[in-house]
Order: structure tokens, then sequence, then C-alpha cells
């Protein structure tokens, strides 16, 4: 007879490190009416973009065209992977650090979220929600960031729940599951607070879901409204799908990329995924509304005012996700969007009327937009086993990462890839929880091309460009120092001037860049914080660098203190 | 040369991949069994995985959740050998320590559906056999379901 020893107790993971376990009550004082004021503290990054607008922009200006060259490492945030996980290949560094009153609120990839000192990368806190191995992963293990409001930290999980944190200890406040993923939904987004609500998006337009936009009450979690993307029969734009099969119910457009918000007119701008099947277009004749659209959606009702489809009945696999960033033109409300189509769109944001849109990628085959924003498809896979070529490939000229606009410059900063892809339609029938491409797909490995381009806001009129032998597939940020940072997928993070294009400072990060950096300052010092960590989604939209080193730091940046 | 999934197990233990030393270096993960947590009728759940003498596996190696929510697990060591658990959870994951001839408790949270991997973390276990699954069966609640008619599976 065996006699047992009790084994000494169980003890959770974080107890067995340097992490402190708690950390200042920022967050407590984090309301709606500062987060329409964001770009007023800009000490702070207390939302996604930075403010509502999108526009990526700080007013932070320590940091600056003269002494950017001097800028070195203030601290790095490492944590890497911890046994068999959720697409282990695949994990990437996506977020975009928010920071309140020193405090910086940090997600990472398969359910990790951390709170951090700002000022000397000491971890206070983290939390792990538990991710299974099998959750359909759209594009990888990835996570674009965290919100933060009311003593709380928001954010969505692989497995498709939304998780209140406490800002001070990280413990759970409540969890609300937000899709299903035995249908192949997943979440990636970064929740967006708009008054009392956490609006998230949905993910899983490769699986055939159908995509919605949630509310859920900022203390409870309580689902407040839902906005389905695609409509069902009877719904406004119904009438874009076929009208004998459920082809709608698999219609995809997702929204897995935070939206910007006008809180004069009470509207979300949010982009919209990919129809389902991407490339099938045979099995959902019309345009598939609300696929590669951007929805103006009421914050209080979740009902969609107004629609700009920018790909009709897209065969290339198109998303529309990325931001729309608010500006002004002349007194008129406006907002811009890079579209993985390659064109730059400027519409009113008050109705959704195209005011310009013109090319803003060297190499576009796959069809054209005309001025008047008339589509004409050239290139599209059609006839079953038939392979064509196109650019851009299904990544886009442009993926989610974001763009920047400054108010100084007047002028938009924009990641750009060069990228082709050869695409044959397969037609397969849907099952639920398979991918469903309705194609095989092949992205370019070689010739292959990036650049950070300039376009001023006032004419769409490229300005200057930096070329890279790699597509660009990282955010841009723009400050009041006259800087534009940006990083590349061989690991440079790099600043250039924001009026020339001048590369003024470059540093090697030892990973590829798939992330939005942000910057805040601590005691009167500015730093700008990158999360590095190649992964995600490479074989879409950079498959040259499928060998590229997979890293996962947070790299912050600071001018040397005076001696 | 084709074999149906009905004799997978059979030829996996004819070339000794569900042993140690075999076919391999180590055994192939999660060949150690299958047992169901009991749910009791407050419906707290509970499960006990040992770790048999000289196969570093954990015995169950997978252990089948009827739903989602809080399990209570033993971890019995019955080896000769020094071992650990690094369980997935909700808010953060569980370790703990498995001396030689050790019994410890530790409750754990898990979302359904879906599977998760836990291990024994430590050099001489992990890759070995030291792997096991924790699955949990079931559907997300009606209301985060799609709105649309039910749609084909595999």
């Amino acid at each position: 007879m065996t006699e047992y020893v009790e084994a000494p107790p169980a003890a959770k993971l974080s107890e067995l490190s340097a992490s402190v376990g708690s950390a200042p009550a920022v967050a407590e004082s984090v309301t709606y009416e500062r987060l329409l004021e964001a770009r007023s503290e800009p000490q702070n990054w207390l939302t996604y973009y930075g403010a509502y607008d999108g526009q990526r922009f700080s007013p932070l200006d320590q940091i600056n065209t003269e002494n950017v060259g001097r800028l070195g490492t203030a601290w790095v945030f490492q944590f890497g992977s911890y046994g068999l996980h959720a697409g282990a290949s695949t994990y990437a560094f996506e977020a975009a650090p928010i920071v309140v009153d020193g405090v910086m609120f940090l997600s990472g990839w398969d359910g990790w979220v951390w709170a951090i000192d700002a000022k000397t990368g000491q971890q206070l806190w983290q939390y792990k929600h538990a991710i299974p191995f099998d959750v359909s992963l759209c594009c990888g293990n990835v996570n674009r960031g965290v919100a933060v409001a009311k003593g709380k930290v928001f954010v969505a999980t692989l497995n498709a729940h939304v998780v209140a944190l406490d800002a001070t200890t990280g413990e759970a406040v409540w969890d609300t599951v937000h899709g299903d993923v035995r249908a192949g939904e997943s979440a990636t987004v970064a929740p967006l607070i708009v008054k009392n609500q956490v609006i998230v998006g949905s993910s899983g337009g490769e699986f055939g879901v159908r995509g919605h936009l949630d509310a859920y009450d900022i203390d409870t979690g309580q689902r407040l409204w839902r906005c389905y993307t695609i409509p069902k029969p009877g719904e406004p734009g119904a009438d874009t799908w076929p009208a004998d099969s459920p082809a709608w119910a698999r219609g995809g457009g997702n929204t897995w990329v935070t939206g910007t918000f006008d809180p004069e007119l009470n509207l979300l701008y949010w982009g919209t995924g990919n129809p389902a099947p991407d490339f099938d277009g045979e099995v959902r004749e019309g345009d598939n509304l609300h696929s590669d659209s951007v929805i103006a959606v009421d914050a209080d009702t979740g009902e969609i005012r107004w629609h700009y489809q920018f790909t009709p009945h897209d065969l290339w696999d198109y998303d529309s996700n990325m931001e729309s960033i608010l500006f002004e033109e002349d007194g008129r409300k406006l907002l811009a969007h890079f579209d993985k189509n390659g064109y730059f769109f400027v519409l009113d944001r008050t109705n959704g009327a195209l005011v310009r849109v013109t090319p803003f990628s060297d190499r576009i085959t796959w069809g054209e937009i005309t001025a008047d924003g008339g589509v004409k498809p050239q290139i599209f896979p059609d006839k079953e086993g038939e392979a064509v070529h196109f650019w851009p490939g299904p990544a886009g000229a442009k993926e989610w990462c974001h763009a920047a606009y400054s108010p100084r410059t007047n002028m938009f900063y924009v990641p750009v890839q060069d990228v082709g892809s050869t695409v044959t339609r397969r037609r397969r029938e849907f099952k639920e929880s398979i991918p469903y491409w309705g194609a095989s797909v092949t992205v370019d490995t070689t010739d292959m091309a990036g650049q950070v381009k300039a376009f001023d806001a006032a004419t769409n009129e490229e300005v200057w460009r930096f070329s890279w032998h790699l597509p660009i597939s990282s955010s841009v940020l723009a400050t009041a120092g006259d800087l534009v940072f940006c990083g590349t997928p061989s690991g440079e993070f790099n600043a250039f001037d924001a009026r020339t294009g001048d590369l003024l400072w470059q540093f090697q990060t030892g990973s590829g860049h798939h992330s939005s950096p942000t910057t805040y300052s601590v005691d009167g010092k500015q730093y700008i914080a990158v999360p590095v960590g190649w992964g995600s989604w490479v074989e879409g939209f950079a498959p040259g660098m499928m060998g590229g080193p997979h890293g996962d730091a947070l790299f912050v940046f600071a001018l040397p203190s005076a001696s | 040369m084709a074999t149906t999934k009905r004799e997978l197990s059979g030829l996996i233990s004819e070339i000794g991949l569900d042993k140690q030393n075999g076919a391999t270096l180590g055994r192939l993960v999660a060949h150690g069994g299958l047992a169901h947590a009991l749910e009791g009728p407050d419906g707290k759940m509970t499960a006990q995985i040992r770790i048999p003498p000289d196969q570093l596996i954990w015995d169950p190696s997978i252990l089948v959740l009827p739903h989602g929510g809080d399990v209570e697990i033993e971890l019995v060591n019955d080896d000769t050998n020094t071992h650990c658990a690094l369980l997935p959870s909700n808010g953060d994951s569980r370790w703990i320590w498995l001396p030689v001839y050790s019994r410890g408790k530790t409750t754990i949270n898990l979302d359904g559906p879906g599977y998760y991997w836990f291990s024994s973390n430590v050099g001489n276990d992990e890759g070995r056999g030291l792997f096991g699954a924790i699955v949990v069966l079931g559907d997300v609640p009606s209301e985060a379901r799609l709105d649309r008619p039910e749609q084909p599976r595999p």
C-alpha cells in the first residue's frame, strides 16, 4: 500500500514570477467624457486609435525631427509562449498598447493580458484566458488590444468571449460569450468604449459565419444590441443575395478591426470583411451587402444608418475592415479609408457620399474603380480549375494595419503592401467550422515590395514614399514632433520626417512588425511603444517572410535623460 | 498502405508508439486512456489523474468534461520520479509540484466547447508523453449563436 505525501499547494503561474500582482487604480477615472477628449491628454493613449477619430496622431513633440536620432531603448517587455497552444506557428504580437496615467494595459497572443509600469517596464499583473487548442483561428493566434474604462480592462478572446477585468488586479469581473466557436467564430478585435457600452466585432469570415457587431453593458456584460452585417431575407440589402439559397447565412462580412466614432453624429464607422466563400462568387450572385463596406451604425441602437461598399461582389478577399479616419475639410465632415483593393476613398461621413477616390498602390490589376466610384472587375477567379494572377493579393494593398493622419501636415501616412497572388476557383460544399474559401490560393514569395506613403489629404496626391523590399504590414504612428513611425517585416523600426519622408532613425528589433505603435509620457518624458512579434497570416501578406524570426517583445524607446 | 481509423490504436500499439522508448524516444502524446469527470448533484465536477510508474504519461491522458465550468482535479504521482503539472485555467494557469508518491488537488475553470493541453512542463518530461488533453463538450449558450438556420456540419 503506497503511502502518499501531500503535494505542495497549487499556485497561479503569476505567483511564481516577478509580477507585482496589482496596479494603481488609474482606470477608475477613465470615463466616456475623458475618452471624448482623449487627445487633450497627450500623456495618455486612452483608446485603440488614441482618439475616436482614428487619426493615430499624438500631440506629443518632445521627440522630434531634431533629436530623434538619439532615441534609445528605455525598457523591453517579453513573455514568450507556454506549453502547447492554439496556432503555435501563427502567434503574433499585434496589439496597440493603451496607457493611462503611467500604467500600460496590453494584450498578447493566446489570451494574455498584462498591466505594466509604463515608466519602468515592471509587470504589475497578468491575466490568462484559457484558449482551446482547437479553436478556429481565422488568421492566427493574435489580439489587437484592450479597452479601458470605469476601473476595468476589456478584452475579446480567441474563443469569442468578452471579458471585463478589474484594472487593479487583473481578476475577471464579468465574462460574456460573444460568439459560437462551433460555427467557426472567434474574436481578435480591440473593444471600443462608447458611452456605457463595450463595442465588439466578430471574426470568422473564412469559415462562412454571419458577421455581427455587438454592444455590451460596461458594468454587467449584458448584451444591449447586435447588428448583423449580412441581412437575412426581408431586411434592407437582402436583395443583394440570391433569393433561393442559404448564401446569406454564410455570408461573412465580419467586423474584426476596431471602428471609429463621431460623437456629434452618434455614428460608429465600422469596416466589414469579405463575403464568404471568398473567391467563388457564383454561389452568391449580387453585390453581397454589407460585405467589404464601411457601415455607419447608430451607437445607441446598432442600426445601420448608411453604408458604402468598396468592393461589390468581392472575388479577391478584399476585406474593408481597416480604419475609417475622421477628418474635416473646409468644415465638411469626411472620412478617409485605404482599402485592400488598392484605392483611397474619401467619403462624406454624414451620409456616405463619395467625395473622391484614387489608387494608392503601384500595381492594381484586379480591376479599376473610376472617379465616380464605378467598379470594373478585370481579372478574377471565374472558371473552375482555371488559375488567375492579380495584384494586390488577398492580403490587399493595405492590410488591417493602420494609417495615420497629422493635422499639422494635413497628410495621411499609409503602410502599403505590393504582393500578387494566384487563385484558382475550387468549389466546395459549405460545412460549419470548415474553411470556406472556394479556391486554391498561393501568394507570391518573390517580386514583392512595400512602402510607407504620404498623401495630401486635400487632393489624395502622393507627397512622398519610403520604399522597402518587403511589404509594409504594420501600423503607422504620427506625432506633433513631425515624425512618422512604422516597422518592417524584417524588424527595423523607423522614424521618418513627416514632411519629407527622410529616414531619420532606425532600430533593428529582431523580429517583424505587425502591430500598432503608440506614444505616451510619464513625468514629462515621452516614450514610443511598439509590440514586435512576427506571425499571424504571414502566408497571406508576406509569404516571402514565412521563415522570419518569431518574436514576442514590446520595445519602448525614449530620449536619453539629461546627465 | 492505407489503414482505417478503427485500426489506428492497434497499429500504434503494434509498433510501440504507446510506450516509452519503443518506436520512438517518447510516447505519442494523448495515448494514456480516457476518462470522464464526475458531476455531482450540485453540478460540481471532479476528476482524478495519475502518473503511473515509468510510463511518463497522464492516466487518463484525455479527461472529458460534460460542459465548461469549475473542475476539481486530484493529481496522484505513483512514479518514482518527481513531476509537476501545468494546467490551463481562466484567470491564470495552475502549477503544482508532484513529488514522488504525492497527491494534490487544484480547481481550474475552462470554457467550452474545445480542448486544452496540460503537461508536466519540466525538461525531463515535456515531449516524452506527459501531455494530456482536457476536452470540454457542449455548445455555447443559445443567445451567443448566430441567427441563421441550422447549417450542415462535417
